[in-house]
């Protein structure tokens, strides 16, 4: 038998609160949810027969659906699925150790909320907008050593330049874009984080740490965005726990 | 609104909890405990990290390994 972290969060400002949430849900295999404490920090745990600890979309969907349900009315830090300590004492000791990171962290996320954004474009039909010309071809008779051979090595070198110019303004676009999303949420005070690129559809997948207040100005502009830019499909999800903006790494 | 894009949305919702419940938030290093479906009790080791569904069922299938070996 092991205990599984749910989350780490801060309930000692109402301690009463917590045990009454909790007394409405189960964890994993119906069991009930207990709390494990060191001074204004709380784990959320519950048993767990490792032997039974199977990862299917079921359990991971109800493991999301806990969290949740806990950010609705407390600061935490999720904890990943799948995280289990032998006993009370061994998570109360991680809490010690990890103190002052944990309290970081739950300050750092206080009041806010995590958002996805996610950016597709059909590339292609983008590519074809660009509409890269290959080089010209360059004057190469009379001079020695450029027979066929010579000429196939040039095709293949102006192919290549010409798939190197179009990907540079592929990313020189997705820049552009990045820069406008990043100026028109300058009013939301958001956190960004972008990754370029993501897939070939997917080429902005940007998260963002925003105060839960400024929800529907992050809506109001993601429509904007998507008003201006026609050609791409800008999908938002969340509000989430804030799930990428934890830092902490407890061996 | 086409039902394709409400799936494709509803599928891509999905994978964003997945991808969240499974690979961020807090990270214990220590040993994770976790049995794939039907499959036997798998302990992954310290520091592996789990991208997705699809590497578990890969480390089931022993396909993880042999890629990684060679």
């Amino acid at each position: 038998m092991g205990k599984m972290i749910y989350s780490i969060l801060k309930a000692a400002e109402d301690p009463g609160h917590l045990p009454a949430v909790l007394s409405g849900m189960r964890g994993i295999s119906n069991a009930d949810f207990h709390e494990v404490s060191y001074d204004d920090i709380t784990a959320v745990v519950c048993d767990v027969q490792k032997a039974s600890l199977v990862t299917d979309r079921s359990a991971t969907m109800d493991y999301a659906g806990v969290i949740d349900s806990l950010f609705k009315d407390f600061t935490l830090l999720p904890v990943r699925f799948g995280s289990v300590m032998e006993s009370e004492g061994e998570i109360r000791n991680m809490l010690e150790r990890n103190h002052i990171e944990i309290q970081k962290n739950l300050l750092k996320v206080e009041g806010k909320v995590e958002f996805g954004l996610k950016v597709f474009c059909d590339t292609e039909k983008l590519k074809a907008g660009f509409n890269i010309k290959p080089e010209p071809e360059a004057k190469s008779a009379g001079k020695p050593g450029t027979g066929q051979n010579n000429s196939v090595y040039m095709d293949y070198v102006k192919k290549k330049l010409a798939e190197y110019r179009l990907e540079e303004t592929v990313l020189s676009y997705v820049n552009s874009v990045i820069k406008e999303i990043t100026e028109c949420l300058t009013g939301v005070e958001a956190t960004g984080k972008f990754k370029k690129m993501a897939s070939p559809a997917n080429i902005i997948d940007a998260l963002f740490l925003i105060k839960k207040e400024m929800t529907a100005e992050l809506i109001r502009v993601v429509k904007d965005l998507q008003t201006r830019y026609p050609d791409l499909n800008f999908m938002l999800t969340g509000p989430w726990p804030p799930y990428n903006f934890v830092d902490v790494t407890i061996s | 609104m086409n039902e394709n894009v409400i799936d494709r949305s509803r599928d891509i919702t999905i994978l964003e909890v997945l991808d969240r419940v499974l690979n961020k938030g807090v990270i214990l290093t220590g040993d994770i405990v976790i049995s794939v479906a039907d499959v036997d009790l798998v302990y992954l080791g310290v520091k592996l990290m789990l991208s997705s569904v699809e590497t578990m069922e890969q480390l089931k299938s022993g396909k993880h390994l042999s890629q990684s070996n060679g």
